[in-house]
């Protein structure tokens, strides 16, 4: 089989904006001059599942298996978020009906998406009014509990998209390496990483501390407002602010990783979700993962600069947030 | 034979002999002796400078998870090892003695130590480098001394002490933005050398000692054991 390992999850089909002040990365829209994050305005999220299985999974797993995954989600102690299975239905994944469907729909035209979230926004306030996601039957899929060499993980694939879902977009936390026929993940430390582990893994099923400081930004409770807290500063080049750089924040007590990127054209970047206490940084060029994973085409996204570290330690407060930090990268 | 005894039991006692030895029965055996030793009734007054020493605070790696058929372990995306450097300080104390032998003290060390984190290793190559910070650190605690005066010197003005206590300790980070709470326990052992012969006088102190401390900025959910030296002006009267 010459899939290989290089696929992409999604490219939410959607016109995603970079939402400003968002660790991670959030996805957005335009309303009116202003760029607002897509959000669920009102919970719990009802889905339907399309009643069609594919080779070795039901459309009976599928539901457990969505179920699963949003529960998942939900489980997260920094963030309030509920769904409820409506029930089945025949329409596609793909309808714009005002309902949100998930299902399989065979796409062998998309010979890298395993899977893919779609949109429908009201443009006055931002918030989804639809998502549907589909799981390409092109590719072969398992449920099951150890998975399965060479089916792709059902629940881990359903995990990101859900993610998706909910209005994340795609995180940076992972290497990559270029091999014929596109990107292999090295390693990754976001289920939100844009290119799946290979087949028969499971290790897409555990949320990560990226996760989960970005599903808590977007739907705080107020555990998350009281007990995380925040980094923000600028990524700049020869004294110009620099747009798309990838900031990570290293919790060196809970030994985790957050990631953000500078979102505006001043190089502006804002981490949030982070536990309280000393935190390194590191920034970096977005080079692990094709920029249209993560950003508007027309954006100018900057790619030519090292990777390097903060020579200060950065102390996030409990509930606040440490500002005014200043990266400096040179070109490469 | 009185003095012989003391001279023992400070060899072999326990602080909290030393407490019992602080209570109204014992203190009412005490005699005052003479001008030379400081006596029940004395307050004492000190300040000066404190130097504590570095101590490792651990290392870390920034790791994340490897896909199948790319190698075993985690991918380690960079590497850090933190220490907290030795630093100076000051403090203040001020102690009364409950008897000849004994007084009990509560004091203030305010400190800036700066916490270095070395990073290396980066999996894309940035280069190694020392983050770092600096703290404003307070103390505030309270101490037991057992003052040794079976082995007194220079007719009973130089007089050694043994201690022990316990207190509060404070960090504030860069800004004080960040206040991060813990404790400490110390014992130690130092001399007093008094100037003079009256009951108002002058003298230097100087002290060394070992600080277990647990919470607080610079720690990583350890408890680390830190070495203290201290020398101070000192009043009596």
């Amino acid at each position: 089989m010459t899939r290989g390992a290089v696929l992409f999850l999604t490219g939410a089909l959607v016109a995603v904006f970079s939402v400003p002040t968002a660790a991670y990365l959030k996805l957005g829209t335009r309303v009116g001059t202003r760029t607002v994050t897509l959000k669920w305005s009102q919970f719990p999220i009802r889905y339907f599942i399309t009643d069609r299985g594919t080779t070795g999974v039901t459309s009976t797993q599928l539901r457990q298996t969505v179920q699963t995954a949003f529960s998942t989600w939900e489980a997260v102690p920094t963030s309030t978020t509920s769904s409820e299975f409506v029930g089945f239905t025949l329409a596609n994944p793909s309808s714009r009906d005002g309902a949100t469907v998930i299902g399989f729909q065979n796409r062998p035209d998309l010979e890298r998406t395993l899977g893919a979230t779609s949109f429908i926004v009201d443009t006055t306030t931002g918030a989804i009014v639809e998502s549907d996601i589909f799981f390409n039957t092109a590719f072969p899929w398992s449920v099951s509990a150890q998975g399965e060499t060479g089916l792709f993980d059902l629940e881990s694939i359903a995990l990101h998209e859900i993610g998706h879902l909910h209005g994340l977009a795609h995180s940076a936390m992972g290497e990559t390496e270029l091999r014929a026929g596109g990107r292999r993940v090295i390693a990754a430390e976001a289920v939100m990483f844009p290119i799946a582990f290979s087949a028969g893994t499971i290790l897409g099923r555990t949320l990560k501390t990226d996760d989960i400081a970005g599903i808590g930004d977007i739907y705080p409770n107020s555990t998350y407002t009281r007990n995380t807290g925040s980094i923000s500063g600028k990524v700049t080049k020869n004294g110009a602010g620099v747009l798309g750089a990838h900031v990570i924040a290293f919790d060196m007590r809970t030994q985790t990783l957050v990631g953000g990127f500078s979102l505006s054209e001043d190089g502006t970047f804002v981490i949030a979700g982070l536990d309280p206490g000393p935190h390194v940084l590191r920034v970096e060029p977005l080079d692990d993962g094709d920029i249209e994973s993560f950003f508007d085409a027309t954006l100018n996204i900057d790619v030519n600069f090292q990777p390097q570290f903060y020579d200060k330690i950065v102390v996030v407060p409990k509930g606040g947030g440490t500002s005014g930090v200043e990266l400096n990268v040179v070109a490469k | 034979m009185i003095r012989h005894t003391r001279i023992r039991l400070l060899h072999v006692t326990s602080f909290l002999v030393l407490v019992w030895s602080a209570s109204p029965h014992s203190a009412a055996a005490q005699v005052y002796i003479g001008s030379d030793i400081p006596h029940r009734g004395n307050v004492e007054i000190s300040g000066g400078a404190v130097w504590s020493g570095g101590y490792d605070l651990g290392s870390a790696s920034a790791e994340e998870t490897r896909n199948t058929g790319t190698g075993t372990g985690p991918f380690v995306l960079f590497s850090t090892s933190s220490r907290a450097d030795a630093s100076p300080g000051l403090q203040a104390r001020l102690g009364a003695y409950l008897a000849a032998s004994l007084s009990i003290e509560g004091g203030v060390l305010v400190a800036r130590p700066g916490i270095s984190t070395r990073l290396t290793g980066d999996a894309e190559s940035a280069p190694d480098i020392t983050a770092t910070e600096t703290l404003t650190r307070l103390i505030i605690d309270g101490s037991a001394l057992f003052h040794l005066r079976g082995a007194s010197f220079g007719g009973g003005k130089g007089v050694p002490f043994i201690l022990g206590g316990g207190g509060y300790l404070r960090d504030a980070h860069d800004k004080n933005e960040v206040i991060e709470t813990g404790r400490e326990f110390h014992v130690g052992g130092g001399l007093h050398y008094w100037f003079g012969q009256g009951k108002h006088r002058f003298g230097v102190r100087a002290e060394a000692g070992i600080s277990r401390r647990t919470g607080g900025a610079d720690s990583i959910d350890t408890t680390r054991t830190v070495l203290t030296v201290a020398g101070s002006i000192a009043y009596l009267f």
